[in-house]
Order: C-alpha cells, then sequence, then structure tokens
C-alpha cells in the first residue's frame, strides 16, 4: 500500500517550525526594526531616517556616516576580490593538482590544505597575530635573512586589509578545493583519452574540458564566498578588533554593523539597533540579488549542457 | 499500518521538538517557584552589627528565607577577588549568597543593556561612571541609591560626581578608583645612568639615551586601540590641557580642540613615536605588558590595576608620573568601578544591605583587602594598602590635582575621534593640527541619540 496525502508534511513540520522561529521570523523582524529606533529609551517609529541618516553627512565617530559606511563597503570589495583571486584560484590550481593520478602523497597533501579550515577563527586570528607581529618574528625571520619581512602587516593601514584577507584565504582554501576536487573527479575519463587522442595540450584540456564542466561548482563557490565575504566579521575581530584598525583600513560591512547596530563604541556601548538593523537590511537584499545573478547564471549552463 | 507508523514517528518528531523549546523556556518559572517571593525578609539590621559568624538560624526562629543574588561586572580578572569578598558578606548574612558573573570588558555595556531590557539581568552590577551609567539610570533599569545607610556621609562630593545624575541622585556606590603612571625599570635605568624625568622634555632626552644604549625605551603600542589614549595620551592631556574647570571649559565649547594647548599635547606625544618599539603598529595591551616583564622595553605607560602581572619580575621597578611641560602638577586619577543595583531586582533590601555594607569601614576596608592591588579605595576612612607599589602609585597623587580621564565626564563621543588623532599623528599620518582640527569637527557635530 502506497500512502497517500500530505502524509510527508510532517516530516517537514520540525524543520520549517525552527526555520520560521528562528530564521524567518527574525529576518523578517530586523527589516522591520530598521524604521524604528530605540536611542530615546524605547522604540520608535522613525520611517526611512535610518537609512538617510546612513547615506547622509550627519556624524558618527567623528565624520560623516556615508564616509565610514563607504569605506566599509569598498574594504569589503577588495576583501571579496582578494579572496576571488587567491582562494579560488588557488583552490582550482590544488585541485587541478590534486587530482592528477599520478602524484604520490595525493591524501597527504589534501588534508594539510584542507587542516586550516578546521581551526576556529579565533585561533587563527592569534596565531597570525603573533607570527606577523614583529615584536616576536624580528628575531626567527632575522636568523633567516629575511629581517625586512618583519613589519606590523596587521598594524599598517597600507597593508592590513591585504593581511587579514590573505589569513582568511589561508583558513578556508581548503573548501574551494575540495569542492574543485570532487568536480574534477566527477568528470569521465573518456574525455581525457579523448583529447589526448586529438593531440590536446594539458593547457586546452584544462580551458576546454574541466573548467567548462566544473562551472556549476565555480558558481557555488562564488556564491559562498560572496555571502561569507560581504558577512564576514569574525576573522578582522580575531585579528584587529571590532573597530576595524588600523585607522578604519579593515573595516567590513560585518564589523561596521556590529559596532553601530551591536557593541557600540568603546567603551560607551551606545548601541544604535535601529540602525544595525538597517545596515543589516541592506547587506542582506543585496547579497540576494547577487546570489540570484549568480545562480541564475550558472543555473542556465547547466541546462545548456 | 505502514502509514500508522509514519505517522507515529512524525507525532514523535514533533512531541520531541516540543519538549526540546519547552525545555528551553521552562528555566524562569522554575526557578521562581523555588523562591516564591515573600514579605521583605528582616535583613535590614545593619550588617557592620551582625556578628561575624551568625549560627545557621534554628528551628524555632523564623527562618530567614534563602536569597541568591547574581552580580554583573566587566572585571573577569578579578573572579577570585571579589568571590573571596563575597564569600566573607556571606560569613556576616549567612542567608544571602551573590555570584559573581563577569563578562568580557569590551562586551559589558551593551550585553548588560541587552539583559536589562531583556529583564534578565543580574541583581546587583558594576556600573560605570558618567553618562553610560546616568542612560541606564534615566531608562530606569539602575535604581536610586541615594538613600543607602552611609553612601551620602562617607564618600567625598568628587568621588560620588561619577554615579551622580545632575539632580543629586546616586545610581551606585563608588567601589575603587585607578591611576595611571609611568611603570619603568629600576635596573635598566641605573645601568644605563638616567633618572627619573620630570618634565615631558626630559622624559625624550630620558628615551633617547636609551634607544642610544640599544634599549627600546617605551614597551607601548596603539594595535588594541585603547591604551594608548586611555592610559598614555589622556594622562598627557591633563597636564598639557587641564583638568577640573579647564576641562569644563571645553566641554561647554569655552575652548576649542583645535587651541594651541591640544595642538601641544599631539606635538608631544608624536615626539615619543620613534622611542616606541619597532612596528608599534602592531604591538598590543599585552604585548606591552610581555616586553616590559621580559625586560625588553625600559618603561609602560600604564595603568595602576597592572600592578600584579610584575610581581615575580626579575629585577626592580617604580612607577613616576606621566610627565608634561614644566608647570604641570596634574595626575590621571579615574573612578572606575562602582556598583549599583537592578531596579527590576526581586531582592531590593538584601541589594541595598549588600551596598550600605560597602559604605561602612569595615566593608570598604575588606572590599580594599580583597581587590587585586591597583585598585584603591574611594571611600573617605583612611584604609591601608599594603602593596609597596600601590602605595607608590597612591603617593603620586600627593602635591597633585587629580581628575578623571579627560572625555570621561561629559565628551564620551570624543573617545572615537580622539583615538584617530593620536593614532594619525603617532603613525604619522597626521599633523598635530590636523589631528587637533579633526576632534574639533567631532565636537562641533555630536552625535544625535
Amino acid at each position: 500500500m502506497h500512502p497517500s496525502g500530505l502524509y510527508w508534511a510532517w516530516y517537514l513540520l520540525p524543520a520549517l517550525v525552527v526555520y520560521l522561529l528562528f530564521m524567518a521570523f527574525p529576518l523578517l523582524d530586523s527589516v522591520r526594526l530598521s524604521f524604528f529606533s530605540d536611542n530615546t529609551g524605547s522604540w520608535e517609529f522613525v520611517g526611512i531616517s535610518n537609512y538617510s541618516k546612513l547615506f547622509s553627512n550627519e556624524f558618527f565617530e567623528g565624520v560623516p556616516y556615508i564616509q565610514r559606511y563607504g569605506n566599509a563597503i569598498k574594504n569589503t570589495c577588495v576583501f571579496f576580490c582578494i579572496h576571488m583571486l587567491v582562494q579560488n584560484v588557488l583552490g582550482m590550481l590544488f585541485a587541478v593538482i590534486l587530482t592528477n593520478k599520478r602524484m604520490r602523497g595525493r591524501t597527504v597533501y589534501q588534508a594539510v590544505i584542507f587542516l586550516p579550515t578546521t581551526f576556529a577563527i579565533l585561533v587563527t586570528g592569534y596565531l597570525w597575530k603573533l607570527l606577523l607581529n614583529p615584536i616576536w618574528s624580528r628575531g626567527f625571520l632575522e636568523g633567516l635573512g629575511l629581517g625586512s619581512l618583519s613589519q606590523p602587516w596587521l598594524g599598517q593601514p597600507e597593508t592590513a586589509l591585504t593581511a587579514v584577507s590573505l589569513i582568511s584565504c589561508w583558513q578556508w582554501i581548503g573548501i574551494p578545493t575540495m569542492m574543485f576536487v570532487a568536480g574534477l573527479l566527477n568528470i569521465s575519463d573518456d574525455l581525457y583519452e579523448a583529447a589526448e587522442i586529438e593531440g590536446a595540450s594539458k593547457w586546452s584540456i584544462f580551458w576546454r574540458i574541466k573548467l567548462p564542466l566544473v562551472k556549476p561548482v565555480v558558481g557555488m563557490i562564488s556564491i559562498l564566498t560572496f555571502v561569507n565575504n560581504f558577512n564576514a566579521f569574525d576573522i578582522v575581530y580575531a585579528t584587529e578588533g571590532a573597530n576595524g584598525p588600523p585607522a578604519y583600513a579593515t573595516d567590513l560591512l560585518g564589523t561596521f554593523f556590529a559596532r553601530v547596530g551591536i557593541l557600540g563604541q568603546h567603551p560607551r556601548g551606545n548601541a544604535d539597533r535601529g540602525m544595525g538593523a538597517a545596515i543589516a537590511t541592506i547587506t542582506f537584499i543585496f547579497l540576494i540579488i547577487g546570489s540570484l545573478i549568480v545562480l541564475n547564471n550558472t543555473r542556465t549552463k547547466e541546462k545548456e549542457k | 499500518m505502514k502509514r500508522k507508523l509514519t505517522l507515529a514517528l512524525a507525532l514523535l518528531l514533533c512531541m520531541s521538538m516540543l519538549i526540546g523549546l519547552a525545555a528551553c523556556g521552562g528555566d524562569d518559572p522554575a526557578t521562581t517557584t523555588d523562591n516564591p517571593p515573600t514579605d521583605a525578609p528582616p535583613t535590614d539590621a545593619p550588617p557592620t552589627d551582625a556578628p561575624p559568624t551568625d549560627p545557621p538560624p534554628s528551628a524555632d526562629d523564623p527562618p530567614l528565607e534563602d536569597v541568591e543574588l547574581t552580580m554583573a561586572s566587566w572585571r573577569t580578572d578579578d573572579v577570585a577577588a571579589v568571590t573571596d569578598l563575597l564569600a566573607k558578606y556571606k560569613a556576616l548574612v549567612p542567608n544571602v549568597t551573590i555570584t559573581f558573573q563577569p563578562v568580557n570588558p569590551p562586551d559589558y555595556n551593551s550585553t548588560l543593556e541587552m539583559q536589562l531590557e531583556a529583564g534578565t539581568a543580574a541583581d546587583l552590577m558594576y556600573a560605570r561612571s558618567y553618562d553610560v551609567g546616568q542612560g541606564l539610570f534615566n531608562k530606569g533599569y539602575l535604581a536610586d541609591c541615594t538613600g543607602i545607610t552611609g553612601l551620602m556621609d562617607n564618600f567625598a562630593a568628587g568621588n560620588l560626581a561619577p554615579w551622580q545624575m545632575p539632580d543629586g541622585k546616586m545610581f551606585a556606590v563608588p567601589f575603587a578608583a585607578v591611576s595611571h603612571g609611568v611603570y619603568y625599570n629600576k635596573d635598566i635605568f641605573a645601568d644605563k645612568g638616567v633618572s627619573v624625568p620630570n618634565t615631558w622634555a626630559e622624559f625624550i632626552d630620558v628615551c633617547k639615551t636609551l634607544k642610544d644604549a640599544g634599549v627600546t625605551p617605551i614597551a607601548n603600542g596603539i594595535a588594541d586601540n585603547w591604551d594608548i589614549l586611555e592610559c598614555f595620551f589622556l594622562s598627557m592631556v591633563s597636564n598639557y590641557v587641564g583638568v577640573g574647570a579647564t576641562r569644563e571649559q571645553y566641554e561647554n565649547g569655552d575652548k576649542k580642540f583645535s587651541d594651541d594647548a591640544w595642538v601641544k599635547a599631539y606635538t608631544a606625544i608624536a615626539e615619543a613615536a620613534p622611542y616606541l618599539p619597532s612596528g608599534f603598529q602592531s604591538v598590543t595591551y599585552d604585548d606591552m605588558m610581555a616586553l616590559f616583564a621580559s625586560g625588553g622595553a625600559a618603561m609602560a605607560v600604564d595603568g595602576s590595576w597592572t600592578i600584579s602581572v610584575y610581581d615575580d619580575v626579575p629585577f626592580e621597578w617604580g612607577v613616576f608620573a606621566v610627565p608634561g611641560p614644566n608647570d604641570s602638577k596634574n595626575i590621571n586619577f579615574h573612578p572606575d568601578m562602582a556598583i549599583g543595583y537592578n531596579n527590576a531586582t526581586k531582592y531590593p533590601e538584601e541589594c541595598k544591605a549588600f551596598l550600605a555594607w560597602l559604605c561602612t569601614q569595615e566593608g570598604a576596608s575588606t572590599a580594599s583587602a580583597a581587590l587585586p592591588t591597583g585598585f584603591f579605595p574611594m571611600i573617605d576612612f583612611s584604609i591601608q594598602l599594603t602593596d609597596p607599589h600601590a602605595n607608590e602609585f597612591l603617593a603620586l597623587n600627593s602635591g597633585r590635582e587629580p581628575d578623571a580621564r579627560f572625555v570621561w565626564p561629559k565628551l564620551m563621543f570624543l573617545y572615537g575621534p580622539m583615538l584617530d588623532a593620536v593614532n594619525g599623528v603617532l603613525t604619522g599620518s597626521l599633523t598635530p593640527q590636523a589631528a587637533a582640527d579633526a576632534v574639533q569637527t567631532a565636537y562641533e557635530n555630536p552625535p544625535t541619540d
């Protein structure tokens, strides 16, 4: 006897309840809160004033809001670009190397590349903070004759954002590598054989066969990187602090949001939660649009195939 | 049959979820039933009169209700000390148990406010001075402490002020103040033949001599974004700009943050930049302590709360006041901690009794003995400190006018801009004049909240 009707709905119910209660509701409620302000002690409806304030010349932390917000957007874009260029391109390179069947010790390399992903971010942050601190690394680097590398990489406005981005890439490179490896292993060997018989070079095998066939994975990785980077907060918090020092050079949308909406500026802790909700809402909408665009593009590619 | 099984399983899943939810939300009612609120428990008796160890209430006495209070704080370092203090209080008032629940210092204000709003905050809590505390009182979260026995009589007006509303109401009982100064390694000073400087010019000379001798003069860095302002620059500001009445002129707008006094202060701290550790941009507060403790730097500009960190260092050290221009006689002596209680607590009488005990000589002495070295009692009774370095710190006050950190009383919104200005002149990205101008601009555009 085959069960009929909506019996399967029972299975959905628990997850649905959790999802609605702990994800959908808070998300929508924060959209609602972005039209309120609690700066006077109670929540008051203020219309779109949080949004207009964010893009105005009204002062925050001693400079116009738009300057801080614009700076955070710019830094986040740079952070994202570095991840795409370093984390994902290197991930692809590692994946191609790791799927080379003639290479020995593949699993060892795979484990090594994946290992940092398992570290807690605070551990990563602390570790790199010490490694990149000239106070502690100078002796070692000078011993190697690399004394000039002993710079306060995380303390100079010119280098801090790149340093933090690379630390983040170092930690997460295992994820795209693994996904690309899985994607590449799915490609049938027949294709490579056929290509070799036709006399295709390694280079054109990569560009004409491997890359097009893992394009859906590229799409997924891009979305993951995009969403994670525009929500990034933890790695900056762990290596630099919530102020995005030095001189706001590492202030991402995530740290800006946390400072405005949750933490408040040290030592006042005067969080403006309505404004925080407004920043979160804008980021949320931006992420949805961005993800849909990427997802749509990779989906059609899949169908064409 | 199969369908029934599916249904049963699905129901089971749902049930287990509901139970899980109920268990999560069920904590509160459970604890309330444990301690049903009864009539005012008889703990009003001045705790000082209580015999040191009360026998547990016998069966024929009306049994004292066991009361459990929590105390919120930002002093995660003081768990042992405060637990010890609270144990001593429990010995006096056996039915009241106070549990110390500190949170990470930078998160304290925001965590506390969220808890207060949600009604889950502790009964007793450390209260920030000036406008942060006033804000909580205005929102009705902190209770009015004005009536607590001994509070208004046993503290000097200047020590009450940080936790006082403009109308004179108190929202907390002052607990401890901290001082700031320059820690210096006496062995290095003797070895390199330099002596304690009295003025900023002498200080820079000392730094130069030390650097020429291959020693890092000052251990401070800027990576943690608070100590350079709170310990270092604001200590200088007391001397370069002024305290008390002068500070009020800046608060009122009678004087400008871009005036000569400020430009000189920024110029002076910029002179110290070459004598900070190489790579000071990455030196954190912990790095600074490690550098000084390991003898890697000769001086560290820091607060008195760090005294006990250097208990076991293998060298002699001392402190001197952060120097200023020639005629400077001020010091940064900062009202740091006070304890207030929650307006929504179920046990206001017990909270008040504990705070009243802190206003007695016995309570304040016990507290001072329990607190880590470097936290100074603010009560009027003379309380002996045992640690020689703590006394050295306290001695810096004699002949100097103490004041809170410059921005604390009314200008907390300038904390960030001033920190940026200091970082800017130290790293050379701002001229002293530009730094001062930026702070003045920030002053003219206060946040709207």
